[in-house]
């Protein structure tokens, strides 16, 4: 059984992230399909935006087309419609527009070579994944953002699969530690059900910095922790259990809150994507005993590496895969290029 | 020559019925947009428009399920008229076929639910039956709202599809055979998409796959070398034929999609007038459920130019009193040719009985029913209403002046059968020349054939053979021992609502000589102006009539 039939049990929509430009996300996408195409899955193919052109708007490297099999669901802009060399059946006109036209939900008819966009609303999405759901596909994989500083929010799908590779950097070390280190961030604990975490809910929708002093709720009148160092730090006192930030944790928020605080103090933050530490600062907070919790976190269904870099240069494939296999455990880690073995972890 | 301009249009609150009228499709829209005002001598078409309404309200009243279906199947209809031109001289895309098709759809859908209602509607709703082009565009007559390039189209696409589908088959068939066969010879395994890569570093095993005959060697890099499978002389022979077979595929497609298109075009003004009758059916149908929820009536012509309202109630002042859930003291009045003046009170709703004079007028020439119990219309050449606003302040002029200027505006324009409101006029200058020119304006309009209503604060204005007094009732039968009472422990703001409690906004007809209520002073006291300042003015009163 591949790699897809699995998550299927467990997820109805996945999107694929990439941790960089060029980090295979499109290739994993190919992956994904043609497993389900052997395995006979009813796939929905959908993306935040516009995918599949054939070569990269942004960086001019050439991006495989989207191959597609009879049955699969997908989501076509009107003025791509006629560029897709499938034969596709129209099943819905969306109510959702894009750039390129409004959103027709499609069934291949006859296989070949999609273009696929979709919308680039969260709502919009979720909602248009129900339909396609509606219509028959059995699991949605959503080609996700750009890179992974740019992907909405963890409520866009059941999980991600995140697409990791040589483009990162020349070294496999640093691949691996880069990866390790926003998987890790990814899967933070979540901010349990309790009064912290109610209250925080119920002023979240304002966008400001808020502190639980002795489980009352404190709001600070600022909305993003950059260039407000001093204040944070001022603002803490030994009665504070939780710090709230909505906006970018960054080095500059924390680096004027005096060390002592960090160790009494829990920082929440919306979801894991706010986050903006390299991991070697990473490893160095944790050790002075700085945590974070999330309201959301983000589940990694899986992990696909590719071990060649645009520039030119690649690693060995048993290499790269080994090397990550052994960092990061309890994810299922698949080469897109030669396949890889994933049952032992799933 | 125009009814009315945009000021009146929005003054009276007309735009607010048009904005409120809920017009779901296109076509609807287009016909909103499109509305003219019937004039003087079209009193049988407006009737006609009216019946039109009326059946429609009806239908409302006694199938409400029906007309909710109407409007779920209005929902998601697109305009495609630009389609139905382009099939005259173009091949439609999949798209543009797939549009018609849902109209079509939607067509059949109304047709059904009207014919099911058991109503027997006017001709104006009743769409043609458009059956015989669905089922060109839906061979296999399933009736989903889906579309493709079915095999169902034509024999031939069917069979070269199926060709096409058998060679992919072939050629995979083909390929796996091999694929099997170097796995069992060389114990490699490749990939689904038939390729293997090998590590450089290997360079043994490199030199092993390079000899095998049936690999060719892909994509290479310092680190890599991705092998794929060699077509056979075979393989690509299909290759070829699957090429030819596409050319032959998307020739027969283009046919297939010329003579849906053409099916299309020879139906297109058939079509072309179904939308022009959903859009009618849409609109009146709003029209309908808005008179239905404000409880509107419909006018009575009459052919003289008078106006009658029988406890008219203004539909903007309405909506807000209703949000706050207060009730409407509705209004009559009874106009016709000369002038008549609204006096009375301060907060007494002079300026709203006038704008309702207006909405009746307007929503009645526009086809619409009206907000009262009863409504008598005779209608008019030229409606305006003169109204102070903001507007002028931004153009650079002062009050005055804008007002001068509109009057010169409305004098130009007035012609036999012209509706004029004008609220209170020259109040922005000096009390004495104000009167002067408000009694002058007076005698000259109520020799024409305008009914002119005039709000106002001048006493002696309304003094004269031919002209109408109307008063606000206002607070003179109101019980001031409990007003007072009342207001003495209110905030500003409960202050208004408990005057607007007390005030009665009904009109009378006041005998000529009849002093206007003086009611500023106590209103102001009402409202919280210092004794000392309303004693003081009180005194200055009494000097001024000693």
């Amino acid at each position: 059984m591949g790699l897809l039939s699995q998550l299927k049990q467990k997820y109805k929509t996945l999107s694929i992230v990439g941790m960089a430009k060029n980090a295979g996300k499109t290739t994993a996408l190919n992956y994904l399909i043609e497993e389900a195409m052997d395995d006979g899955v009813i796939l929905g193919i959908t993306s935040t935006g516009r995918d599949g052109e054939s070569t990269d708007l942004v960086t001019g490297t050439d991006k495989p087309r989207v191959f597609l099999d009879q049955g699969t669901i997908v989501s076509v802009p009107v003025k791509l419609y006629d560029l897709a060399d499938a034969g596709l059946e129209i099943l819905r006109m969306t109510k959702y527009s894009t750039a390129l036209g409004q959103i027709m939900l499609c069934r291949v008819a006859e296989s070949g070579y999609v273009q696929i966009a979709g919308p680039v609303n969260t709502k919009d999405h979720k909602k248009m994944c129900q339909e396609m759901l509606e219509l028959g596909a059995e699991i949605i994989l959503i080609d996700g953002a750009i890179d992974r500083k740019s992907i909405a929010a963890p409520d866009t799908s059941d999980a991600i699969i995140l697409a990791t590779g040589a483009v990162l950097s020349r070294s496999i070390k640093k691949v691996v530690e880069e990866t390790a280190h926003i998987v890790g961030l990814y899967q933070l604990p979540v901010l349990p059900m309790g009064d912290a975490r109610n209250l925080l809910l119920s002023a979240s929708d304002m966008e400001k910095i808020m502190l639980i002093k002795e489980n009352k709720l404190e709001i600070l009148d600022l909305k993003t922790g950059l260039s407000a160092g001093k204040f944070l730090d001022e603002a803490i006192d030994e009665n504070t259990s939780y710090i709230y930030i909505p906006g970018a944790l960054t080095r500059s928020v924390i680096s004027d809150i005096h060390p002592s605080k960090m160790k009494t103090v829990e920082f929440i933050l919306k979801d894991p994507t706010k986050i903006f530490i390299d991991a070697m600062l990473w490893q160095q907070l944790r050790k002075k005993g700085f945590t974070v919790k999330v309201l959301e976190n983000i589940k990694v269904a899986a992990l696909t590496v590719n071990p060649h870099a645009p520039a030119g240069y690649s690693f060995e494939h048993e290499a790269l895969l080994k090397a990550v296999k052994d960092s990061i455990e309890g994810i299922p880690v698949i080469d897109v290029k030669i396949g890889g073995d994933f049952n032992e972890t799933i | 020559m125009r009814l009315s301009n945009v000021k009146t249009r929005s003054e009276t609150g007309l735009d607010h019925v048009m904005q409120s009228i809920n017009v779901m499709t296109p076509f609807g829209k287009k016909r909103m947009k499109e509305m003219k005002p019937f004039m003087p001598g079209e009193e049988e078409l407006l009737n006609d428009e009216f019946r039109k309404l009326e059946e429609l309200l009806q239908l409302a009243e006694e199938k409400p399920q029906t007309v909710d279906m109407l409007i779920e199947t209005f929902m998601d209809i697109k305009d495609v008229g630009f389609t139905i031109e382009r099939s005259q001289n173009n091949a439609l895309s999949v798209v543009e076929l797939f549009e018609i098709k849902s109209l079509l759809l939607k067509m059949k859908t109304l047709i059904e639910l009207l014919a099911a209602a058991g109503y027997s509607l006017s001709e104006e709703f009743i769409l043609e039956d458009t059956m015989d082009l669905l089922d060109t565009l839906d061979p296999r007559k399933d009736r989903m709202n889906t579309f493709y390039i079915y095999d169902d189209f034509s024999q031939k696409l069917g069979d070269l599809r199926k060709q096409k589908r058998e060679f992919e088959l072939s050629v995979r068939r083909e390929q796996k055979v091999i694929k099997q066969k170097i796995e069992a010879q060389y114990g490699i395994s490749l990939t689904p998409k038939f390729d293997y890569a090998v590590s450089k570093a290997n360079k043994e095993l490199v030199k092993i796959i390079k000899e095998i005959p049936e690999l060719i060697t892909g994509d290479e890099d310092y680190i890599s070398v991705t092998f794929n499978l060699k077509n056979t002389e075979e393989i690509d022979l299909l290759i070829q034929e699957m090429d030819r077979l596409n050319e032959s595929i998307e020739e027969e497609e283009l046919i297939i999609r010329e003579v849906l298109s053409k099916a299309i075009s020879q139906k297109s003004a058939i079509l072309m007038k179904n939308c022009e009758k959903i859009g009618e059916l849409d609109f009146t149908l709003s029209k309908a459920i808005y008179a239905k929820r404000t409880h509107c009536v419909k006018p009575v012509l009459l052919s003289e130019h008078r106006i009658e309202i029988e406890e008219g109630r203004h539909l903007v002042v309405e909506e807000i009193l209703n949000q706050k859930s207060k009730a409407y003291c509705p209004v009559s009045i009874q106009l016709q040719d000369g002038v008549t003046c609204i006096t009375g009170a301060n907060m007494g709703g002079k300026t709203v009985s006038l704008k309702l004079v207006g909405l009746v007028a307007m929503l009645t020439q526009y086809g619409f029913f009206v907000p009262c119990t009863e409504a008598k219309v005779g209608l008019s050449n030229y409606i305006h209403i003169l109204i102070g606003d903001s507007q002028s302040m931004q153009r650079g002029l002062s009050s005055f002046g804008s007002e001068m200027e509109e009057l010169k505006e409305i004098l130009d324009q007035s012609k036999d059968r012209s509706l004029l409101l004008i609220d209170e006029i020259a109040s922005g200058t000096n009390p004495v020349e104000g009167l002067a020119l408000t009694k002058s304006l007076v005698e000259y309009l109520k020799v024409r054939a305008y009914i002119s209503l005039i709000t106002t604060h001048f006493d002696r204005v309304t003094v004269g053979e031919g002209i109408k007094n109307m008063q606000v009732r206002g607070l003179a039968n109101a019980d001031f021992r409990k007003l007072e009472k009342e207001l003495r422990y209110a905030n500003r703001k409960e202050r208004i609502e408990i005057i607007q409690k007390y005030m009665d906004y009904r009109l009378y007809h006041a005998e000529n000589d009849e002093e206007i209520p003086k009611d500023a002073l106590n209103i102001a006291k009402m409202l919280g102006i210092y004794d000392e300042i309303i004693e003081n003015a009180k005194k200055f009163l009494n000097d001024g009539h000693e």
